[in-house]
């Protein structure tokens, strides 16, 4: 009974952190390129460009690596309970 | 109000620090003198300081309680600083399952029976515990592992406790990165566009008020000078 209490709300609190990752990283990255394009066209007012090459950016990063890096948020905690148990239990 | 305000972040930190001091792990140098098991009755106010029942087991409102006396090294500055002193300290043995704190200890009745072994032999020991002895409202530390040791002076580095710490700082940065990020991009941007608005608004109002008052002052009587 401990154990689904455990995995249904330890899953709901990683999903928090999960979101709040995933939507921090997204908005780092488009800051980014939002001074990436400021850097190469300082002079610029086309809003349709700047917005077409962030976009751009955004759908790199939505299939990159680094996004999927996220998903850890799920794995670490799980590995890091497991190694508590078999520490705790083993004489 | 900065008086209050240092006053509150204080006590937040007394808190927090208290808490952390429960709830992480302890490395004390022991003598295992014996164990026994008592029936134990809570009350309301010290059933929070007890763990549920052993984790296959049902709740009841009354349970036996393992128990192991030893004679304690005395430190000063948590630990860290050891003593010639010792002094009784009584653990309990219990199960803190799946739940809180998070030790997931489930051996409780084979922690028992190494306490019981090592009080046989009298040796010295390092016992891992979480929690507080506090006499008045019988509660006692409860009892993690028991590690044999040759003698009293050993010196415990507690790693756990070091990377716990580490982790903490990092996750505290973070956190304070991720809400500074939303303040630049989410909150202050919002904030630009309502103050817009609202100046748009109040300039729209003052215009409007401006004609409605003009309109008004021709009924109002003229100078009578």
């Amino acid at each position: 009974m401990g154990f689904i209490r455990l995995v249904v709300f330890g899953f709901l609190a990683l999903s928090v952190v999960y979101l709040s990752i995933s939507l921090y990283s997204r908005s780092v990255r488009r800051e980014k390129l939002e001074k990436a394009w400021a850097e190469e066209n300082p002079t610029s007012t086309d809003i349709a460009a700047r917005d077409a090459f962030v976009a751009e950016g955004i759908a790199a990063y939505n299939t990159s690596y680094q996004r999927k890096l996220i998903g850890l948020v799920y794995v670490v905690p799980t590995l890091v309970v497991a190694t508590i148990i078999y520490i705790t239990n083993t004489n | 109000m900065e008086r209050i305000k240092f006053y509150l972040r204080a006590l937040v930190f007394v808190i927090a620090g208290l808490f952390l001091h429960y709830v992480l792990p302890q490395h004390d140098v022991v003598k295992l003198t014996s164990t026994e098991i008592i029936r134990t009755d809570f009350s309301g106010f010290n059933r929070i300081f007890y763990a549920q029942a052993d984790s296959g087991a049902v709740e009841q409102p009354t349970r036996d309680l393992r128990l192991i006396n030893t004679d304690k090294k005395k430190t000063f500055l948590l630990g860290f600083v050891p003593r010639d002193a010792t002094e009784v300290m009584v653990y309990r043995n219990e199960d803190t399952g799946w739940i809180w704190p998070p030790y997931f200890k489930f051996d409780s009745s084979d922690l028992q029976a190494e306490a019981a072994s090592a009080a046989k032999t009298e040796g010295w020991a390092v016992l891992t515990h979480y929690g507080w002895r506090v006499r008045w409202a019988s509660i006692y530390p409860n009892a993690i592992a028991i590690r044999p040791v040759d003698g009293p002076g050993v010196r415990v580095i507690p790693w756990f406790n070091i990377f716990f710490f580490i982790f903490l700082i990092i996750g505290i940065a973070f956190v304070r990165a991720m809400w500074l990020q939303f303040r630049e991009r989410a909150v202050d941007p919002m904030l630009d566009s309502a103050g817009d608005r609202y100046d748009e608004a109040s300039a729209g109002l003052a215009e409007r008020r401006g004609r409605l008052s003009r309109w008004l002052d021709t009924w109002r009587a003229k100078d009578k000078r």
